[in-house]
């Protein structure tokens, strides 16, 4: 258990090389290195958290963004969805007008046609009527139509009252008479006698001819007329027609 | 039987030996300074690091957290003292496992080198830290008669440091060879492993103590400081 001092002190010499070494060798690069970890550790947290406030920036700009286009989607979906609400509204009154514009017109024509038909009718019936009474008065009695007319108006004018034949009378103006037909003189004659024996002597008798007096004559003095024609039977076929193709009558066919 | 390393002489000139405890201190030092060296010289300031720079870090980071622990005071002037005494104890101890070796801090030449170095440190790291009258004043406080006694205990303290190391390590190595002798195969073994914990504890007591020493020289200076502020 001796000390030798020699030694001591070489060890003592070695021990501060060892410190010197070791602080050149050891200590200060392993310091250093720990110190720029750590530097480079918080700038990258100092980074991430940078980052992570820029990305939650961001985050938030893209939610307001999302957010408004929701919002504008909403508006636009509204708005659309009215508009489509308005124009089919349009679209159906415009349809329903057209459709009743064209239900009138349709049955503007239907009531046209039917008018024309039956005036067709009307006077094909009359023709037919008149050339039947003609052809039966011809070879049943051995007489014209427009004989057998004149001798009924002529019964009409004769079997009028005083009062009426009066009122007739009441002008001086030339007695109008108006058939359908062209008359034969001889006819035209008794005519003019019975006008004469019946309203007044020596009055002015015209006569003359209109096709729309369905085989009849008329008699017009002083604003008053005396006629017969067929144009009342005319009307009575009319109205029956007009009730066979009268939609209501089947329902009343039905009650 | 060799007791002490200093008893095996390789080269002499007059007065100046070249004993085994210089020789195995030198070993000691190279394979210290080169391995630090090896590891310190390809260095990762990044997160991804060698094993051996870990190694050296969490060994680094741990002393320094034992120095802050002791001193309450930062790490950084002490560390290549305190660390070196650590590290160079620890060593020449690990190194008692290799055949033929002998651990340059069995020797009491070693160890007193060492306490030496501690003796002087504490009152160099006392003087800086708050000057030298202050640092003075130091023994003769709280009265001037307990100035010779400060002084035995500096003294004392300091011949208990090599003591207590050189008789640890001493006796490890003198157990286990008495025990080759009587019971050769299993259980000099055991006593080798019981030797390598030793000389751990012996390398971290020895430490610990001198920063002790140090931090009491240095924190009258912190505490009068705290006090005045």
């Amino acid at each position: 258990m001796a000390i030798d001092w020699i030694t001591v002190s070489a060890q003592i010499v070695n021990f501060l090389i060892l410190v010197w070494l070791l602080k050149r060798f050891l200590y200060q690069p392993i310091i250093r290195a720990m110190e720029r970890r750590e530097q480079r550790i918080g700038q990258r947290l100092n980074e991430a958290q940078e980052r992570e406030s820029q990305a939650e920036e961001k985050a938030h700009h893209y939610q307001e963004m999302r957010d408004e286009m929701v919002r504008r989607e909403e508006e636009f979906l509204t708005k659309a969805r009215a508009e489509a609400e308005e124009k089919k509204k349009q679209l159906l009154d415009e349809a329903r007008g057209e459709v009743i514009e064209r239900r009138d017109r349709w049955q503007q024509e239907i009531q046209q046609e039917k008018a024309e038909f039956l005036e067709n009718l009307q006077r094909e019936t009359v023709v037919i009527v008149q050339s039947i009474a003609r052809n039966a008065l011809e070879e049943l009695a051995d007489t014209s139509l427009e004989e057998r007319i004149v001798h009924i108006f002529l019964n009409h004018l004769k079997s009028l009252d005083k009062e009426a034949s009066k009122a007739l009378s009441d002008s001086d103006e030339p007695v109008l008479i108006t058939t359908s037909g062209e008359l034969e003189p001889t006819l035209r004659g008794r005519l003019t006698r019975a006008v004469h024996e019946q309203i007044a002597e020596e009055i002015a008798v015209n006569y003359v001819h209109s096709p729309e007096l369905i085989c009849g004559v008329e008699l017009s003095h002083g604003g008053r007329r005396l006629s017969w024609n067929l144009a009342d039977f005319s009307d009575e076929l009319n109205t029956r027609i007009e009730e066979a193709f009268s939609p209501t009558k089947p329902a009343k066919d039905e009650e | 039987m060799t007791i002490s390393p200093d008893s095996i002489v390789f080269w002499q000139w007059g007065i100046f030996s070249l004993n085994a405890t210089i020789v195995l201190t030198w070993l000691v030092m190279g394979l210290l300074t080169l391995f630090s060296w090896l590891v310190t010289r390809r260095l990762s300031a990044d997160t991804e690091l060698s094993r051996w720079q870990n190694l050296l870090e969490v060994l680094i980071t741990g002393i320094n957290d034992q120095i802050r622990q002791v001193s309450h005071q930062e790490p950084g002037r002490y560390l290549p003292f305190v660390g070196t005494l650590f590290l160079y104890i620890a060593m020449s101890n690990l190194l008692n496992v290799v055949p033929g070796y002998m651990a340059p801090t069995g020797s009491l030449s070693t160890t007193t080198a060492l306490a030496i170095c501690v003796f002087i440190a504490v009152p160099i790291y006392g003087v800086a830290a708050e000057g030298s009258v202050n640092y003075l004043k130091h023994y003769v406080k709280p009265s001037w008669l307990m100035l010779p006694f400060n002084i035995i205990g500096e003294i004392s303290r300091t011949i208990a440091l090599a003591v207590r190391l050189y008789g640890n390590i001493m006796s490890g190595t003198v157990i286990v060879a008495i025990l080759l002798s009587l019971t050769p195969y299993l259980f000099p073994v055991v006593m080798q492993l019981l030797g390598l914990l030793t000389g751990m504890i012996q390398a971290y007591i020895f430490a610990v103590l001198a920063m002790v020493y140090i931090a009491s020289a240095t924190s009258v200076h912190q505490h009068t400081a705290q006090s005045k502020s």
